[in-house]
């Protein structure tokens, strides 16, 4: 069974999805910019422009380009793996993929690829034309290094989410803890909140999601602090490759929950 | 080559909590399967026939691995459903509901593409395939190529979904209620395609259905189920054969009605004519076996000058042997 070929059905699938869909289509490309509005807007109403520049030293329209931009691409890619097993299970198709012989850790591994592909992509719809603003055509190059830091965050993040996936969708109306679980995993990611200033506590906790330390390294390089993102990409790889057996018995254990209830066939 | 699929003394119980208040609620079991045992060979057809809430579905679910049983054993393909489910998963086509189980997104092919990947085909054999079932099922007439998946009608859902199961050229059929739905000629379409699959292509086919009629004509022998136990089991004749029901002998004869009583009077039956217009004279005689009278008694009608208009028996259906086996209830 190739991987391949998964991802190459996936990709029909979710490319399916956001190109007859225009809405979706749309939404897509006009999100940062929205979120992005939405943290400025505030940020203005708070604080002054200044102030965050001496704190952070970026620029906030920059920073949240990026910050929106950075919650976009992690977020879309596992969004399909914390969601999937609750669409499959209501359009009727999850009797026939547990019914089938496929790799589960392959399968689940490919869900999120090609829609980790189209997000970065958004990066030249979203941070790029901000960047080249600020930058010059140094925002180019700029660009490509946000977004090569961003494939190792969204890709860390994989079976950290087939992890937590599996094992919110063993509690029933896991579709209510998923809206408790995302929110916390945002604020814990540091994508607004640069990550550096968290407080201990929260620092410490968000060490555990793989794609904080991607954040991190992108914030510091945004920064100019680019000495220690090597390590912080080295340990979002490390940290993620814990959770790749933890993944696989999550699978496990998810799918022995369901065929002992009985998967839906309604 | 062994037994396709073997079912033995099969239990299920369904647990489901009754809220009573706030905090309070109690553990209802509602006992799906109470010792369900069958076999199906290959190259048959067996229909496992029944009400809504039979058990049928509880029954292809557990042989599909989709639900473990509280207990007794089967087996598919000569693989236990529980312990070795990966190899029983390698030699089922399973077909469940109509009208859901694909991406609305996607074309049928696409769709058809995605599973394949799914069951671990290889791209140009699944295309080919693909390609095949296509055309066998008319779905290239239907525009299943270039419709996506939420514009089918419920015939094209019902030969897309069948299109799946017989993606891998599975030895083994599960198909939960395929026609359910369908207008006629989807129906008819694949009534003749699971038998061809059968008959031609040695394929085992469980077939369930609650349809007596079509029960009849698509299944070799047939199980009736109800309330979780097999109430009947045998080819249709079989079953028929099995109830005490008369069969009912038609015969509409044209012609002096004095000399009806006569011939009448001369069979051992009951029997009941209406007269109609025309001297035309519709007689209905109940028997066990008409066959065996049927032949002496035209004699006695064109003998005595009737003209025969027309001949029809009339055999129990499935529904009264249903109704007969499950204790007129269900």
């Amino acid at each position: 069974m190739s991987m391949l070929d998964l991802v190459r059905v996936e990709f029909k699938l979710v490319y399916g999805d956001l190109f007859r869909r225009k809405s979706a289509f749309i939404t897509f490309i006009l999100y940062p910019y929205i979120f992005t509005s939405f943290t400025l807007f505030i940020g203005y109403a708070v604080g002054s422009p200044r102030g965050f520049v001496e704190r952070v030293g970026v620029d906030p329209v920059v920073y949240m380009i990026t910050a929106s931009y950075m919650l976009m691409s992690i977020f879309s890619s596992i969004d399909d793996l914390l969601w999937r097993p609750l669409l499959d299970l209501h359009i009727g198709t999850l009797p026939y993929i547990i019914a089938s012989p496929v790799n589960r850790l392959k399968y689940y591994t490919a869900i999120p690829i090609p829609r980790l592909v189209a997000v970065l992509l958004l990066g030249f719809t979203s941070i790029l034309p901000v960047y080249i603003l600020y930058y010059g055509l140094e925002g180019v190059a700029v660009v490509f290094v946000v977004i090569s830091i961003l494939i190792v965050g969204c890709l860390t993040m994989v079976f950290f989410s087939i992890a937590l996936a599996m094992s919110i969708h063993r509690v029933g109306e896991s579709w209510r803890m998923l809206n408790i679980v995302r929110p916390v995993l945002m604020i814990l990611m540091g994508v607004y909140y640069p990550r550096m200033f968290m407080p201990l506590a929260s620092y410490i906790l968000s060490s555990f999601i793989p794609s904080s330390h991607a954040v991190e390294a992108v914030q510091r390089f945004l920064m100019g602090m680019s000495s220690d993102i090597y390590i912080l990409i080295v340990l979002a790889i490390a940290i993620s490759f814990i959770y790749m057996p933890i993944g696989k018995i999550s699978i496990r254990e998810w799918e022995k929950s369901r065929v002992r209830r009985g998967v839906e066939t309604f | 080559m062994g037994l396709a699929i073997e079912a033995v003394n099969l239990v299920k119980r369904y647990r489901t909590k009754k809220r009573l208040g706030l905090f309070k609620s109690v553990t209802e079991v509602v006992e799906a399967l109470k010792g369900v045992s069958f076999s199906v060979r290959y190259g048959e057809v067996v229909g496992l026939l029944g009400p809504n809430g039979a058990g049928k579905t509880t029954t292809i679910k557990i042989l599909a691995t989709l639900l473990i049983p509280d207990g007794g054993e089967a087996r598919v393909a000569g693989y236990d459903v529980v312990e070795e489910a990966d190899k029983v998963r390698k030699n089922i086509g399973l077909m469940l509901t109509v009208e859901k189980g694909f991406y609305g997104k996607l074309t049928g092919r696409e769709n058809l593409e995605y599973f394949a990947a799914l069951y671990g085909m290889d791209r140009d054999v699944a295309r080919e395939r693909i390609d095949y079932l296509i055309k066998l099922l008319e779905l290239d007439k239907l525009g299943a190529d270039t419709k996506l998946y939420e514009e089918f009608s419920l015939g094209m859902k019902a030969r897309l979904s069948l299109a799946r199961a017989l993606l891998t050229d599975a030895p083994i059929l599960l198909l939960d209620e395929p026609t359910l739905g369908l207008d006629p000629p989807s129906a008819r379409k694949i009534r003749e395609l699971v038998k061809d699959l059968a008959h031609r292509d040695g394929k085992a086919v469980l077939y369930t259905t609650h349809n007596m009629f079509e029960a009849e004509l698509v299944c070799d022998r047939i199980i009736m189920i109800n309330k979780g136990r097999i109430v009947a089991e045998g080819t249709p004749a079989e079953l028929k054969e099995r109830i005490p029901k008369l069969k009912v002998l038609n015969i509409a004869v044209r012609g002096n009605q004095g000399n009806l009583k006569d011939i009448l009077n001369s069979i051992d039956s009951k029997f009941e004519v209406d007269s109609g217009e025309a001297d035309v004279h519709n007689i209905k005689v109940y028997l066990k076996k008409p066959e065996e009278v049927l032949d002496e008694l035209l004699k006695k009608f064109i003998g005595r000058g009737f003209e025969v208009v027309s001949i029809k028996i009339e055999e129990p259906t499935l529904e009264d042997v249903f109704i007969y086996f499950s204790g007129g209830s269900t």
